[in-house]
Order: structure tokens, then sequence, then C-alpha cells
């Protein structure tokens, strides 16, 4: 059988290329494999081989997200591939982000079997993991011989189209799939190790990680409410009608200000949802039911607020980071503090 | 006071004589979410949405117990949340389904629901 | 309570004219069988049939599968409040007829439960294909209500499992082991430095089809109580759950409760086994609460360093489940809870329908929502029929090749939540 074809990504500093001075170099494509590129190589041995290596700067793909992607995604679609291979990443941040961007793109646009890794602190994990195949690594270039370890024969799967089993056995981050196995103890047993090593103190992994709980403690009452300025945020994506800022409809990477001035009630023809992942055409057809412009202004008027604040802040919800919903909301949170909104209504899909 | 939220016509007919029943035409869901609704409204759940292991649109019938508070009861909203996130897991499962096993899903939601009055 | 249990181990099973047990082979007369089921008038019509490791025989839909024990010495009989008398049983000395069951199937509604493959890939997933089975196939008197269809089904295969348990009586055991729990006192005393751990067991018990029994005790009616574990070792609390197959815990599972075990194992060496709070899993929201408040309540003033948590069922016992974890956590008591998932089909979906930050340590039975090919096997015990009406199999998934999808909660313990078996999920 012949070799299977790989195009291996890596940053200017694994390129030895040079350090943070040069991360605004632009995308290159070189015949052969680089650094970390020849122990994949090797660990392959007759079954694969990097054929192609794209490098590319930190900086520049970070700073030029698009162009850098569709730049790199061209070369790495010349190359035509059986596999693709990003990183390992370990701990750098705008790589990690980088190796997670193009893996993904790989995967959704070339339809190329595809894996990256990198350290799970790395900020690109949070934001890939769910996405594709994330093989997890010391935090540091230390890690490399493990990283390929674990990387080769869960990439030759891949390549193979079979099917890939539980991520504790493939060695790959949980990605919310829950997947079945084997394991050598039976339940029970396992149970007492873990009770026992709870008890002691010392590390123990759980099974099934419970549900991320963010939890906020509420802040005091508003006492006068007939004088607040309420403001009106929604995570449901409702936009002026024709989307005039392209949110996107998941993995929202924006937020919109917009402004209610005369707005007395949200009708089909002036006010939609961006929101994908959900049926829209209830949000669609008034879009009041996600951001209650309406009742708010009978509220004004009734004297139960004061007033209804100018602006509102609207975003998807849909698939978007929680780091990035936080970072849009610490910015607009400023903006809201500024103008004196009392209080704030949240609302979802 | 208290209301029976069912689709289930043998728990209607066993509990209208002294008991506020709202009847649902409507599969699993249907009940849920008119439970929802009820809590949404101030109203407290006394049963359990998902009580009984036969599986969410595996059986058709539904039957819960709600009573009126005061104010939105948060852990009734979480638990009836939860059941619909459930019940959209499975598919339904018998689009159509002979009589007797239809009674006997009726049977089973009665007994259950019974247990709990 | 000091319990010596001698296994028998048995290495074949057959019909023959006279029931005894011979060299580790026991044979079973039909006859005498069937007097002992139709005892029961509502039973009309009984079938029986043996099925081993390795056989190409599919059993369906099953209700509940026995381990056959006697007890030798000591006060009370196998199954207290059922099948002997109320006695409180865990001492002096029991045998079991290990490596056998007692498998009981029939129709009591139109959708059924419960596979048993004795090979091929289901057989990875039900520890009941490495028993050696006898299978009573029974059919009810016409017109039998449904409640006492489950009761004389429950019950006959309670005396089946009697009868053949008292075949090996005077059987010399294979191995004996000695289980011994002691004291509130004698434990403190005796191993003052180990954590003191118990097991809190959450019994079924919803209704119809979905009850346990404790000393002949219907679960839902209970308060929850203390229980020591060489009591379930002779039977004390049963299974008259037949829904949920994949995580219903059988008579057997009670029998052979794999958490109580492990914590016997470590017990005096690791830890300080102190015990079994039972507790139920009612339908009325206000049992939930009583429930797990006097579960919370006996862990502590049983002075616990941690508790083993198990689970039985979906849905509706998931909150019991975070209701009790949460609880005796708040207590300052850390906790291990056994559950199984419901992740759908692709495993995407949120696994419990019910979720707490303090359950920090959770051990998984599995998804019972991933799909399985199961072959076409030889022969089938049962009614195949009633296939696509199991739990977990759906309309059109048998094959043109006579192979049947499903999805893994049809297969009878295959996502056990007592941690019977090594199925886990990440």
């Amino acid at each position: 059988m012949a070799k299977l074809r790989i195009v291996h990504y890596i940053n200017q500093f694994f390129a030895q290329i040079g350090g943070e001075e040069m991360a605004d170099y632009k995308p290159e494509l070189r015949e052969g494999c680089i650094g970390p590129g020849l122990a994949f190589n090797q660990a392959f041995g007759e079954d694969a081989e990097i054929v192609a290596t794209v490098i590319c700067g930190d900086s520049y793909f970070n700073e030029n997200l698009d162009e850098a992607k569709a730049t790199v995604l061209e070369m790495i679609k010349s190359q035509n591939p059986d596999l693709f291979i990003a990183g390992p990443a370990f701990n750098a941040g705008r790589y990690g982000v980088a190796c997670g961007t193009i893996t993904a793109a790989v995967k959704s646009e070339l339809g190329i079997p595809c894996l990256t890794a990198m350290y799970e602190e790395n900020p690109g994990a949070d934001m890939f993991k769910n996405q594709v195949y994330i093989v997890p690594t010391k935090n540091s270039a230390v890690g490399m011989r493990d990283a390929v370890k674990k990387m080769v024969p869960l990439a030759l799967k891949l390549a193979h189209g079979e099917e890939i089993g539980a991520s504790c056995v493939e060695h790959y981050m949980p990605n919310g799939i829950r997947k079945n196995f084997f394991e050598k103890k039976r339940g029970s047993a396992r149970a007492v190790d873990m009770l026992l090593a709870k008890m002691a103190g010392k590390p123990f992994t759980t099974e099934f990680p419970m549900p991320d709980f963010d939890r906020v403690t509420p802040n005091p009452a508003v006492k006068d409410m007939a004088h607040a300025t309420i403001a009106l945020v929604t995570s449901g994506g409702i936009v002026p009608k024709g989307n005039p800022d392209h949110i996107e409809s998941s993995s929202a990477s924006k937020y919109g200000e917009y402004d209610l001035e005369g707005v007395m009630d949200l009708t089909a023809d002036t006010y939609e949802t961006a929101h994908g992942g959900y049926d829209p055409v209830y949000a669609n057809q008034d879009a009041d039911r996600v951001l209650p412009v309406d009742v708010m202004r009978d509220l004004e008027r009734e004297g139960v607020i004061g007033k209804l604040h100018r602006y509102f802040y609207t975003t998807v919800g849909n698939g978007t980071a929680v780091k990035n919903a936080k970072r849009y909301a610490s910015e607009f949170a400023q903006e809201l503090l500024k103008a004196n909104v009392n209080a704030v209504i949240l609302t979802s899909t | 006071m208290e209301i029976i939220v069912t689709n289930n016509p043998r728990v209607r007919d066993a509990y209208s004589a002294n008991h506020e029943i709202h009847f649902i035409s409507g599969d699993f869901s249907c009940v849920l979410i008119a439970a929802r609704d009820l809590i949404h409204k101030g109203f407290r759940l006394l049963t359990h949405p998902l009580s009984g292991s036969v599986k969410p649109n595996e059986t058709p019938f539904k039957s819960i117990l709600l009573c009126s508070g005061s104010g939105i009861d948060l852990p009734s909203l979480s638990m009836i949340e939860n059941a619909l996130d459930a019940c959209r897991k499975f598919p339904i499962k018998y689009p159509e389904m002979p009589d007797a096993m239809r009674d006997d899903f009726s049977l089973i939601d009665y007994t259950l629901f019974s247990s709990a009055i | 309570m000091k319990l010596e249990v001698g296994y028998i181990d048995i290495r074949d099973i057959c019909f023959a004219d006279s029931s005894r047990l011979e060299d580790g082979v026991l044979y079973l007369d039909k006859n005498a069988l069937s007097e002992i089921v139709l005892e029961d008038k509502n039973i009309s019509k009984v079938e029986f049939e043996i099925a081993k490791p390795g056989d190409s025989i599919r059993i369906t839909p099953v209700k509940d599968v026995i381990e056959p024990r006697v007890k030798v010495e000591g006060p009370g009989g196998i199954f207290p409040g059922v099948i002997s008398k109320v006695t409180t049983v865990g001492s002096g000395k029991t045998h079991v007829l290990r490596g056998s069951a007692i498998v009981t199937t029939g129709k009591i509604v139109g959708f059924q439960e419960g596979i048993i493959d004795m090979s091929g890939p289901g057989a990875d997933y039900t520890p009941f294909s490495k028993t050696l089975n006898l299978v009573v196939n029974m059919t009810p008197v016409e017109g039998l209500a449904q409640h006492e269809h489950e009761h004389a089904n429950r019950m006959a295969g309670l005396r089946i499992a009697a009868y053949v348990g008292e075949l090996g009586k005077n059987a010399v055991p294979d191995e004996t082991r000695v289980y011994e729990t002691p004291s509130i006192k004698e434990g403190l005393e005796k191993y003052p430095d180990l954590p003191r751990v118990a097991y809190i067991e959450m019994l079924q018990s919803q209704g119809l089809m979905h009850d346990t029994y404790v000393y002949g005790v219907d679960a839902k009616r209970t308060l929850s109580t203390i229980i020591t574990p060489t009591e379930l070792m002779d039977g004390a609390i049963i299974s008259g759950n037949c829904v949920s197959a994949c995580d219903k815990n059988t008579t057997y599972h009670h029998l052979n409760n794999p958490v109580v075990h492990d914590l016997l194992e470590k017990h005096g060496k690791e830890l300080n086994f102190v015990g079994i709070i039972i507790t139920n899993e009612n339908v009325y929201l206000a049992d939930k609460e009583r429930s797990s408040d006097w579960t919370a309540k006996l862990a502590e003033f049983l002075s616990l360093d941690g508790a083993i948590i198990s689970q039985e069922g979906f849905g509706n016992p998931d909150t019991d489940l975070i209701m009790n974890c949460k609880k005796v956590e708040a207590k300052g008591i850390p906790t291990c809870i056994i559950t199984d998932e419901y992740a759908g089909r692709d495993g995407s979906s949120q696994s419990l329908a019910d979720a707490d930050a303090s359950a920090t340590a959770v051990v998984t039975g599995g998804n019972a929502n991933e799909l399985i090919t199961l072959p076409k096997l030889d022969k089938v015990i049962g009614d195949l029929s009633v296939v696509d009406r199991i739990a977990g199999g759906f309309n059109g998934n048998m094959a043109e090749d006579g192979s049947i999808t499903v999805e893994l909660q049809a297969i009878t313990g295959a996502t056990n939540e007592m941690g019977f078996n090594k199925l886990s999920a990440r």
C-alpha cells in the first residue's frame, strides 16, 4: 500500500525561523518535513509520510485570520493530502488557536482527516476540542515524544476511516461525545478506588464530569424600579433585519450594539434572529419574543420602570466559546455602567 | 390547589371526581410543556415528570401532579426543563401501536401516578 | 453479624428423572419444577429450557435473574419475608450454587424488556451469558391482570430458585468465605484509624413493574434504613422491577451486590465498611426529600468518612441520586456515585436528567443509547416478535439476515448502576 500523504502545519518557532520577532511571518509552503515533522515521519514509518509543511507566524495568523486561513487552506489543498496534522502547540496560546482554526477548517471545508495537539489549558483547546480531535500534551516541547506517540495511532485510524473509540482509549481530549468501552476493573471496584482517593485528598478522575456550573451571585435587588434605567441584552441573536454586522449564526466572533430610539415594537419587517441551531420561525415572526421591547415600552408607559436604555446588545449564544462571551460582556458592561444603567434583563433563545 | 396534568384517559377518569384535571390531547412532550407553562404561572411539581423507567416517547402517556404556589418555584422549573431535554433524546417509538399495548402503557402510567397520590 | 458462604461451583446443568446435585452437575426434574410453578393457579403453562455459555441462544423478554442459594445453618431462610419466614437473616451458613442462575421470562405487558444472548457480541454486555441458566418461560391464565401476572411471575422464579438452591444443602463447597460486619462499637475499637465507609443503595420503588422488596416490604413504603451486607447475601432484597433492562438490578445483582463485595474486599485493610443504607426512589417529590434527608441523617449518625451511592433506573432516580449525593456531601462526607448514561445514540446529549456540582466523583456504566447489532442466533427462548417493542429496540430494527439492531438498554444488566460490569464511557 502506498504511503499516506500528510501535510503538517507548524509555526515560525518550530520551523526554526525565529521567535516572537518573526511572528509576523507569512504563510509558506515547503516540501517535506521540518522540525517536529521528523519525529512524526519516524513514527509513521512505512504507513505515512509528511509530503509538505505549511509554516505561518503566530501573530500573522491571528491578526489576519480570514486571509491567513484562506491561504493556508489553499496550500494544504494543493498537496492533495490523505491526512492533516497541526502542531503540537503545547502551551503556546496563539499557536494553539491557529492549529485549532486550521484543523477545523480542513475538516469542514476540505473534508480531510485531521487532528492537532496541545496542552489542555491552551485557549485553543477549549475553543476547538468539540470540533476536532485534539490530543492533550504536556505544557512544553518536552512532551514532544509522548505527543507523537499518541497522535500517530489516532491519525492512522482517522486516515483509514476507522471508528474512533472513547477519548481515554484513543487519547484525545473529551469532546462531548460519549463513547462506550470496557474498563479493566468493574464499576464497583472503580468506585471504591475513587472514593478512597477522594477521602484521602489524592487526585482522581471522575468518569463523568458534571456539566459546568458557572454560578453568578445575583446583585442586590433594585429598590426603586420606577426611576431605574433598564437595558436589554440577549444571546438570542436578535438583530435589525438584514443582520448589518453579519453576526455569525454559531460561534459568534462579535456582538452588536443597536439603537432602540423610537422603536416601540419589533416586527417581522424590522428585526430578525441571526441565531442558528433553533427553529427561528417564532423569533423572526415577532422578535419581541426574544427581546421584549414591546413589553418594556408598556412598563415604561405605565411607570413601572424609569426607562428602557437606548441601546441593546446582542450576540449569538450557539456554540460561542464561554471565553468570548465573557469578553463581549465585560466590554459592553462598561458601556452600560457609563450610561448609568441600573439593571439588565438578559434573554437567551 | 392541586392539579393533574395528563394525557392518559385512565388517570383522568379515575381522578376527575375529586381532582382538578388539565387533560392534554397530545403526546408525552405536550404534557411536559403544559406542566412547564403552569410552573411559569407559579405552580410547583409534586411528582417527578420522568416517573417510570419506561422512556419518554416510548410510552405515549404522562401524568404529573402540581400544586399552586406563590412565585416561580425554581427547582420545579429546572426539573421540568431537564425532563424536556431528556424527552427530546427519545424519538416517538410507536407512532401506531396495538390497542392492548396502548392500554398497558396507560396502566403503567396510572399505577406510577397512583403510587404518589 | 457473621455469615459463612460456601460456594459450590456448578459445572453443568441438565434435565433428568430426579432433581439432584452431583459433582457440580445440576440434574433437574422438569415435572417437579412444573409442579412448583403451577402451584399458582394464575399460571396456565410453563416451559423449561437450559441455556449455557456459548450456546447460540437468545433469551427474551427477561423478567428476573436469580441465583439459587440455601440456608444451611443459622436463623431464617432464603428470601425472608417472601419465600421464608420474616426472620432476620445474614448469619450462620449459606450455600451458593455458583455459576448457575434461574432466568424468568414472560410477556406481562405489550412492550417488553430484556435480552440475554448466550454467544456473539451481545454476550459481552450481559453477565448472564456466563452463567448456566435454567430458563422458566411462563404463560398466565387468560385475562390475568398485569400486576397479578407480575406477582405470579416473580414468586414462581423465587420458588424455583429456592427449590434448586435446596439441592445444594448437603454439598461440599468448593470455596468457603466468611463475611463479617462488626457492630459500631467493635468497628471503632478494631479499626480506629481506618476511614468509615458506608454503601448507600438506592432501590427502584415507583410502582407496578418498578418495585423492590425488602424482607417482603414494598420499598416505596419504607423509610431509609440500615441493613448489613450479609443480609443481602441471604436474599433480604429482591427485585420486582421489570423495566429498563440495562440498568435494573435483578435479584441476582442484589444477592451478589458488587459494591458490597468490593468494599468487603478492602474492609479492615484500607477502610472500615460500616454498613448499608437503603433508600427508595419514589415518584412523589416530598418522598424524595424525606428519603434523601434520612439518608444524609443516617450517614452523619454513622460518623461516616465516605460513601458510595448506587442507583437503579433512568430519569426519576437521577433526581434521588443527586439529592442523596448533595445532602451527604453537605454533611462533609465525600461520596462517589455510580450511574449510567442516556447520551443519545450519537453520544452527544446530556447524559443525566439531573446534575449537581457536588457530584465530583462519578463512575458510569456506559451510554445505554449506544446501538449494537446482534446477529441471528439459532434458538430463541421466549418471544422474538416483541423485540421491536423492547425498550431500546425500535420499529424496523430487524434486518433480512435476522440480525437485530437495538440500543444497549435492551440488554439485561448491560449498564448496571451497581458497577457490576466493566463497561464504561468517556
